[in-house]
């Protein structure tokens, strides 16, 4: 695929904005959110050096969204091309999640399915890693490599474009004249900022490296009192969830608008009480400790079961998101050395 | 599949029958083509209240309406108890598996069921006595709390107790006076020597505390666990594996289920939670 350059973001992103909606991040106290680009602004666009504390699910599975509508059937609404910019590669791989429930199951939903194919992906390589960052330990790295449109990587005087899918290359022939032929010195300053920022993700994280695959820890502590230790410093803000790009459960609830009946599908969270609970009052995962346990079972052993891959990015957010610091690479590495004590311990998942 | 899988069917409620104090079959008639397999269950919509998960009690064979048994238990159950016969209400489905019919040819089914568990039974039930001959034996072990708890009265405690091939036995926690059957919990009438431990599967549906006694009775029997099968109960929303709120396990009871092997799900510690 072809890889160009360009000295300023602004043109580039005046390109993309002339052809659909785009959304760029915005610095907002420590953390990036997705603001509409607006070409008129005067403000530059910064190019953000980590990921957007906005997971990327808000652009293809809302907060809440109308899903039927009674007695008249709803068509999804018509949804345009859109673009976002500034996906890292732990964004990226969370689209891969998702779609594995959303698009490739044998039930589709055409809600999801219409915004990912009007969704036109520009990623970054990230190369300030916060302290929350841990995709090496779940199979990601600080740049992406497949799964964009278009990939920058920013270096001294520019940023390196490179088109990952066709879609990316027709934009690129379309837009020639704005971009040049990347320069030697670019991209070697492009491979060495990759390496270093690996370099450095790898040694924040070093501590946290498992002995053994992380569904195999999983699979091997149902017992384990980890999760109710842990869950004594939950307070039940179910922030882990919200922020977490891969946490895709919902709530269908039903409303009376003026003159027609409507079927709502919002965000929902496994770490709420009443989650699992049926009309009768049984509810299967009444304590804390339980429900945070089956969310761990569920990122790291049962979703691999059944898609074969982890649902965890190591994107970090609900390291940052939690008030009480609860971190997922702390609980793991204390189920990974408890395991190394009881060495027979029981299979079951 | 290219429809929008949240998107009920409209339909008529068409009848309302009293089952029991706190219980209802409503007739549900659909205004499109439905159909299920039995042991499946829908997503009843009452609209702009909300939704809930329901076995049909109807056999499959009546594809021109459907029965659903419904008990007081909540905000959209209390609410349809309320309805009134042409009642607007949606389905969505059918969802999930079914029972296995076509691998329990040959054997004897053992059913235990219990209160407003039967309402799945029923529709089971309807279905194995159109081909009654196909099953070595149908045992009913039915269990309500009181006489008047039991639903589907007229049937039960007639023409069904008749049908060639059935072997029917019913029970009360806490009897009246004209009450002709056993007094005590359903375990009571479940005896090893009613059992073709060779050839039988056992087939379990009911409140979860029940469920739990009954399995382990028919476990003690002999019962392989890969031969007892459990209706699960659990908070299906979507229906599609998608929203997480019925998960047992790495099992989505609206998608893997509601009909399991004791064998599938046994190692959770909560299935009867």
């Amino acid at each position: 695929m072809e890889t160009v350059f360009i000295n300023e973001l602004k043109p580039f992103l005046d390109a993309v904005a002339e052809q659909m909606a785009l959304f760029v991040p915005k610095k907002s106290g420590e953390h990036y959110v997705y603001i509409k680009y607006d070409h008129s602004s005067e403000k530059v666009v910064e190019f953000n050096n980590i990921r957007a504390c906005t997971p990327l699910k808000e652009f293809l599975f809302p907060l809440c969204e109308l899903a039927a509508v009674f007695p008249e059937p709803v068509e999804p609404e018509e949804i345009k091309p859109f673009a976002v910019f500034g996906l890292k590669d732990c964004d990226l791989r969370s689209i891969e999640i998702l779609d594995k429930v959303f698009l490739e199951d044998e039930f589709e939903d055409l809600f999801y399915v219409a915004r990912r194919e009007k969704m036109f992906i520009i990623s970054s390589d990230c190369f300030e890693p916060r302290e929350s960052c841990c995709c090496n330990l779940f199979g990601g790295q600080s740049y992406a490599e497949k799964s964009f449109d278009l990939n920058l990587a920013k270096v001294k005087n520019g940023f390196v474009i490179e088109a990952g899918s066709d879609k990316g290359e027709e934009f690129l022939q379309q837009h020639k004249d704005i971009f040049v032929e990347a320069p030697a010195e670019a991209l070697a300053e492009r491979d060495s900022t990759r390496a270093r920022t690996q370099q450095q993700l790898e040694e924040n994280n070093a501590e946290y490296k498992l002995d053994a695959p992380v569904n195999e820890i999983m699979e091997n502590s149902p017992d384990s009192d980890v999760f109710d230790i842990e869950s004594q410093k939950c307070v039940e803000c179910q922030a882990c969830t919200r922020v977490c790009p891969t946490c895709h459960c919902f709530y269908l609830y039903d409303t009376k608008q003026k003159d027609y009946f409507a079927k709502m599908k919002m965000w929902d969270s496994c770490m709420r009480l009443a989650y699992a609970e049926v009309a009768g009052g049984a509810n299967p995962r009444k304590m804390l400790g339980d429900r945070i346990k089956h969310r761990l079972m569920h990122k790291f052993s049962y979703f691999f079961d059944r898609y074969g891959i982890d649902m965890c990015v190591g994107c970090g957010r609900c390291i940052d998101a939690d008030s009480h610091k609860m971190d997922i690479r702390v609980v793991l590495k204390k189920l990974n050395e408890e395991l190394k004590n009881k060495p027979k311990a029981k299979v079951a998942k | 599949m290219n429809q929008n899988l949240y998107q009920p069917i409209d339909c008529e409620v068409t009848d309302i029958i009293d089952e029991s104090p706190t219980i209802k079959t409503f007739v549900v008639v659909p205004e499109e083509k439905f159909s299920f397999r039995t042991g499946q269950f829908v997503e009843l919509t009452l609209p702009g209240v909300g939704e809930a998960p329901f076995t049909p009690s109807s056999s499959p064979a009546d594809t021109k309406k459907m029965e659903i048994t419904i008990v007081k238990a909540g905000r959209v159950t209390n609410l349809l108890h309320e309805c009134k016969k042409g009642q607007k209400v949606g389905i969505r489905g059918p969802y999930g598996n079914g029972y296995p019919i076509d691998d329990f040819v040959g054997k004897q089914v053992y059913i235990v069921g219990g209160g407003v568990g039967l309402a799945p039974i029923r529709s089971l039930f309807l279905t194995l006595v159109d081909r009654i001959k196909d099953f070595k034996s149908v045992v009913c072990r039915f269990g309500a709390k009181t006489p008047d708890d039991f639903i589907y009265k007229k049937t039960l405690f007639g023409p069904w107790q008749k049908i060639a091939g059935v072997d029917m036995k019913l029970t009360v926690d806490k009897a009246n006076g004209q009450w002709q059957h056993n007094v005590g919990v359903v375990t009571t009438i479940l005896d090893r020597g009613d059992v073709d431990i060779k050839n039988t599967v056992g087939v379990v549906c009911g409140p979860p505390i029940m469920m739990k006694f009954a399995t382990q009775k028919l476990l003690e029997f002999g019962f392989a666990s890969k031969n007892i099968y459990l209706s699960m109960e659990k908070n299906m929303s979507c229906g599609v594996g998608k929203c997480g709120h019925c998960m047992i396990g790495k099992f989505y009871v609206c998608k893997d289920g509601p009909v399991f092997t004791y064998e599938q799900i046994e190692q959770y510690p909560d299935i009867f939670d």
